[in-house]
C-alpha cells in the first residue's frame, strides 16, 4: 500500500451563494464520501482549512495577513489515504464531491525514503 | 452506519434561527443575522463530513446564537457602543426565545411582518420565502420563474422599506389584525398556487413550494389568537390539493386531467386531514374563496370516479361563490361543469355572455371551453376552429401538448 495526499482547491461554500438545502445536500455527499473510505479503512487523516491565509514569503519574511486569494486557488482542505497505487487513489479521488462547483483535486503520492 | 440528516432540516432550521435572532436584535440587523446563520450552516457542513452530531439541531441553535453575539461584541468593541446583550439576565431572556413555542411565535412575527401593508406583494412573497422558508434567491428565482437579479431588487426593495418605515417585529393587534391574517393567507396561497398549478417548474420545486406553504400554515393553526375560519379552509384546499399532486402529473411532465387521473394514487390520510380542517372551517357564517374552492375540490375528491362526480353539488358550490367573488374565470368553470351536466343551452348562454377580451392571457382557456361545447354538442368543425384560437393563445408547452392531443382527437373522430 502506498500513501496519498488529495488536496482540494475552489469550491469555497462561502463564496458560492449556496441555499440552506444546497449546504446541506453537498454536507450529505461529503458524508457518504468519507463513510465509503472509512469503511474502506483507508483514510489516515483529513482536515477542512479555513479560508483566511497568512502567507509569509521571500528572504525578509514578508508577512502577508488575509491574503486576498481568488476562491478557485483557495486550498480548502485535504486527505491522507491509502491506496495500492496511484489508479486506485485517483478512483478514490473521483468521488470529490465539489467538481460540479467547480473544484480541483490534486492527488500526490506521498515519498517514502529508503534507509 | 450513522445516522442521516432529516430533509430539509438546514432550509427549516434557517427560518427558525432567522426569526428568533430578529426578535432578540431586531429588524435593523436582520442582513447580520442572516449571515451570521448562513456561517453556520457552512460550518457544520464542513465539521459535519465526518461525523453528525447527535442532535443536530441543537448544534446549529447554538452555533447560530454564538455566532451572533461574535458579531454583536466586534461592534460594540469596534464601536464601544452600549451592548445589545449586556447583563446575564438579558442572556437568561434570550435562552427563553429558543424554547418550541417561542419559535413558532418568532417564526409567526416574521411571516407577519413579510406581509406588512406597506410592501408589495411581490416583495411579501420573495421576502416570506427567504426569511421563514429559508430559500435562496436562485431557488426563490427558479420557484417563480423569474431571473434571479429581480428576486435580489425585491428582497433589498423589502428590507429597505422594512428600515425606513420602521416595520414592527410583531403580529399587529385590534383592528390591523384581520386584515394582515388576510394578506398573511393570501401569500401563503399564492405560493402554494406557484407550485400547485404552474406547470412550468420540475416537481421538486413545485412540491417544495406546496409542502413551505403547508408548513407555514400549519403554525398558523396552532396559534389560538391568530387561526380564523378562513385559515382553516385554506389548509384544507392546500390538503385536498396535495393530496392528488402525484395523480395530477405523468411521467413526461405532462398534465393529466381529473378525468384521467389515477384516483388510488391520491394520498387518503391528507385528504382526511383536509375533511376535518374543512369542518372547523365552517364554523362561521362569512364563507372566503377558500372556502369555496376547498368545497369544489372535496366535491371532486368524494367521487370514487369522475362518472360518479355530484356536478349538481358542485355547480351549487360555484354558484354561491360567483355570488361573492364573481370572476370570468368561474363563469368559465361554472360553463364546463354544465356541459358535465349535460346542461347545453345554459352552457352556450352562459358562455355567450362572457367576454374574450376580459380573459387576458388566458383567452385560451376561454376558446378552449367554446371548443368543448362544441365538441360535446358534435359540431367538430367548430369545436376545432376554437381549438386553433386557443393554440394561437397558448404559451406554456406542457398545455399546449394537451391542447394538440385534443386536436388530434377531433380531427381522427372526424374521419
Amino acid at each position: 500500500m502506498k500513501k496519498f495526499m488529495m488536496i482540494f482547491i475552489g469550491a469555497d461554500y462561502s463564496e458560492l451563494g449556496l441555499s440552506p438545502e444546497d449546504i446541506q445536500e453537498r454536507m450529505g455527499k461529503w458524508f457518504a464520501w468519507n463513510q465509503k473510505m472509512q469503511e474502506q479503512g483507508i483514510v489516515e487523516t483529513g482536515e477542512a482549512l479555513t479560508p483566511q491565509v497568512t502567507r509569509i514569503s521571500g528572504k525578509d519574511r514578508t508577512v502577508t495577513d488575509n491574503l486576498a486569494l481568488e476562491s478557485k486557488e483557495l486550498v480548502g482542505g485535504f486527505y491522507v489515504f491509502k491506496a495500492q497505487d496511484i489508479e486506485a487513489a485517483k478512483k478514490v479521488a473521483m468521488d470529490f464531491p465539489d467538481f460540479d462547483l467547480g473544484g480541483t483535486v490534486e492527488v500526490r503520492e506521498v515519498m517514502v525514503f529508503d534507509n | 452506519m450513522q445516522q442521516q440528516l432529516i430533509d430539509h432540516l438546514f432550509r427549516h432550521h434557517y427560518g427558525k434561527m432567522v426569526s428568533i435572532l430578529t426578535r432578540i436584535f431586531g429588524l435593523a440587523h436582520l442582513e447580520t443575522i442572516e449571515d451570521a446563520v448562513q456561517d453556520t450552516f457552512i460550518k457544520a457542513s464542513l465539521k459535519w463530513r465526518t461525523s453528525i452530531p447527535k442532535n443536530p439541531e441543537a448544534w446549529l441553535t447554538t452555533a447560530s446564537k454564538h455566532r451572533v453575539l461574535d458579531i454583536f461584541r466586534q461592534i460594540k468593541s469596534s464601536k464601544t457602543r452600549e451592548s445589545l446583550v449586556s447583563s446575564s439576565a438579558e442572556a437568561m431572556r434570550m435562552t427563553e426565545f429558543f424554547l418550541d413555542t417561542e419559535i413558532e411565535d418568532s417564526q409567526l412575527r416574521m411571516i407577519f411582518t413579510a406581509c406588512h401593508p406597506k410592501l408589495q406583494q411581490v416583495d411579501q412573497i420573495a421576502f416570506a420565502l427567504k426569511t421563514v422558508a429559508g430559500f435562496s434567491s436562485k431557488e426563490i428565482a427558479t420557484a417563480l420563474l423569474t431571473k434571479e437579479d429581480t428576486v435580489k431588487k425585491r428582497l433589498s426593495r423589502a428590507r429597505k422599506h422594512i428600515q425606513e418605515k420602521n416595520i414592527a417585529f410583531k403580529i399587529p393587534m385590534g383592528n390591523a389584525l384581520p386584515k394582515r391574517i388576510e394578506s398573511v393567507l393570501n401569500v401563503l396561497y399564492l405560493i402554494f398556487n406557484e407550485g400547485f398549478h404552474s406547470n412550468k417548474q420540475d416537481i421538486l420545486v413545485r412540491k417544495e413550494l406546496c409542502g413551505e406553504s403547508i408548513r407555514l400554515c400549519k403554525i398558523i393553526l396552532k396559534n389560538e389568537t391568530i387561526r380564523t375560519p378562513s385559515s382553516y379552509a385554506l389548509f384544507a384546499l392546500m390538503c385536498f390539493h396535495a393530496a392528488r399532486m402525484d395523480s395530477k402529473i405523468g411521467l413526461n411532465n405532462e398534465v393529466i386531467d381529473l378525468k384521467n387521473q389515477d384516483r388510488s394514487l391520491w394520498y387518503f390520510p391528507m385528504i382526511e386531514l383536509g375533511n376535518s380542517c374543512m369542518y372547523k372551517a365552517m364554523q362561521t357564517e362569512h364563507l372566503t374563496n377558500y372556502h369555496f374552492e376547498a368545497a369544489i375540490v372535496c366535491e371532486h375528491l368524494k367521487a370514487a370516479s369522475f362518472n360518479d362526480t355530484n356536478w349538481s353539488s358542485i355547480l351549487n358550490w360555484y354558484r354561491q361563490y360567483v355570488a361573492l367573488y364573481p370572476s370570468p374565470m368561474l363563469y368559465l368553470n361554472m360553463v364546463m361543469v354544465y356541459l358535465q351536466l349535460e346542461r347545453y343551452t345554459d352552457a352556450k348562454q352562459l358562455l355567450n355572455d362572457l367576454n374574450v377580451d376580459d380573459f387576458n392571457q388566458r383567452q385560451y382557456l376561454y376558446h378552449g371551453v367554446w371548443s368543448e361545447y362544441y365538441a360535446v354538442t358534435g359540431d367538430s368543425v367548430n369545436a376545432i376552429e376554437a381549438l386553433d384560437k386557443a393554440l394561437v393563445g397558448v404559451i406554456n408547452k406542457i398545455e399546449k401538448q394537451y391542447l394538440l392531443k385534443k386536436r388530434l382527437e377531433l380531427t381522427s373522430s372526424r374521419n
